[in-house]
């Protein structure tokens, strides 16, 4: 079990900010879809720092991510 | 080092790592990619041992997201925490001893100009706060001194991290570390202004809280030390472990510091200015 973050897509979509990716530490952990307007977690890459949720809850107040617990291999 | 030897041979794209694929068709070589799509093409640097929420594991994110020409880019880092994820890039990198960085730049840089003398061939130093201004001090002065034409950018977590927290040169007055138990008694020294005095042309200060302007200073920088001379970076890279901040405050803790002590300075020769100000005429004239 580790704790990860994850985006609420249709949440996410609404706003095309890209904040989160961009202040995230880890390389190509959280990336950017186009064609959805949505960021998206690569889980095996994130080290659950939540800066994310920082950016997207305290600074932004959108709310779109949230820290899930998930087990190896999910 | 150049563009030939990043591209797979034909009929090995099968056979080579899917990371490596990655890299060539949808990276940076050869292309002209912006910081702020970070996130939609395939990074220089790959996943790396440092901890959880380190925001100088973000500065290296941003700086080979903002290298001008990664295929011709050397960097060169010592002990320290930065080497961690220095090491796990698609950029050649060299591990000094500790605190010689600086010397085996300027003998690096020299040799390249001789190789390569009609390229432009970038060295980039990156090391911490020890290994530049407390081991390393002596070689990095002189090679500004000297006036090697190369970048150093220090990362700044005024601690020794890697060691169970020493204090450094660069470490806050008064303040109490694991292995300073009765406080620091002296200054932080001011790196910007010696960096100045000792000749370099391009000198910033800068705490990580925007990414477009991490990449510009970088991009000068290096651009800079092409053509005139020595330039520095002093980067605030906060130590969440040994500094104790929770990695959810760790942005906050870099914002609360840039309205202090971190503030963002730039400061450049006149001829530095003007180069500066040519080019992004030319930019713009190029967009519109």
């Amino acid at each position: 079990m580790y704790f990860v973050a994850e985006v609420h897509d249709k949440e996410c979509a609404k706003y095309n900010c890209k904040q989160c990716v961009l202040f995230c530490p880890e390389p190509n952990c959280l990336n950017y879809k186009e064609s959805g307007h949505t960021a998206w977690v690569w889980y095996d890459r994130c080290k659950g720092c939540e800066i994310c949720v920082y950016v997207c809850s305290d600074l932004l107040k959108r709310n779109c991510i949230e820290m899930v617990m998930v087990k190896t291999g999910d | 080092m150049g563009l030939e030897y990043v591209k797979i041979s034909p009929g090995f794209e099968k056979y080579m790592p899917r990371d490596y694929v990655d890299l060539v068709e949808y990276g940076q070589f050869g292309k002209e990619l912006d910081v702020m799509q970070m996130g939609q093409f395939k990074e220089l640097v790959e996943e790396h041992p440092m901890c959880a929420g380190c925001y100088m594991a973000y500065f290296i994110r941003v700086f080979y997201a903002a290298l001008p020409k990664p295929e011709d880019t050397i960097v060169l880092g010592t002990a320290g925490c930065a080497r961690l994820a220095l090491s796990q890039a698609a950029v050649p990198f060299i591990y000094g001893n500790y605190g010689d960085t600086n010397a085996v730049a300027s003998g690096l840089k020299r040799a390249l100009s001789i190789r390569f003398p009609d390229k432009d061939k970038d060295v980039v130093v990156m090391a911490g706060d020890g290994g530049l201004m407390d081991i390393g001090f002596g070689m990095t002065m002189h090679s500004w001194f000297r006036r090697e034409k190369f970048t150093t950018i220090m990362v700044d977590n005024e601690v020794y991290g890697n060691t169970g927290g020493q204090e450094s040169g660069m470490s806050p007055k008064g303040i109490q570390l694991k292995m300073a138990p009765t406080g620091k008694k002296f200054d932080k020294i001011n790196a910007v202004e010696l960096a100045q005095t000792a000749g370099c042309v391009y000198v910033a200060r800068i705490s990580p809280t925007n990414p477009k302007r991490i990449a510009k200073v970088i991009r000068r920088a290096i651009l800079a030390a092409r053509k005139f001379g020595p330039t520095f970076i002093h980067a605030y890279t906060s130590c969440n472990i040994e500094y104790s901040i929770p990695t959810r405050e760790v942005l906050a803790d870099a914002r609360q510091r840039e309205k202090k002590d971190f503030k963002f300075y730039e400061w450049m020769t006149d001829e530095v200015k003007e180069y500066f100000n040519e080019i992004e005429k030319k930019a713009k004239e190029v967009k519109s």
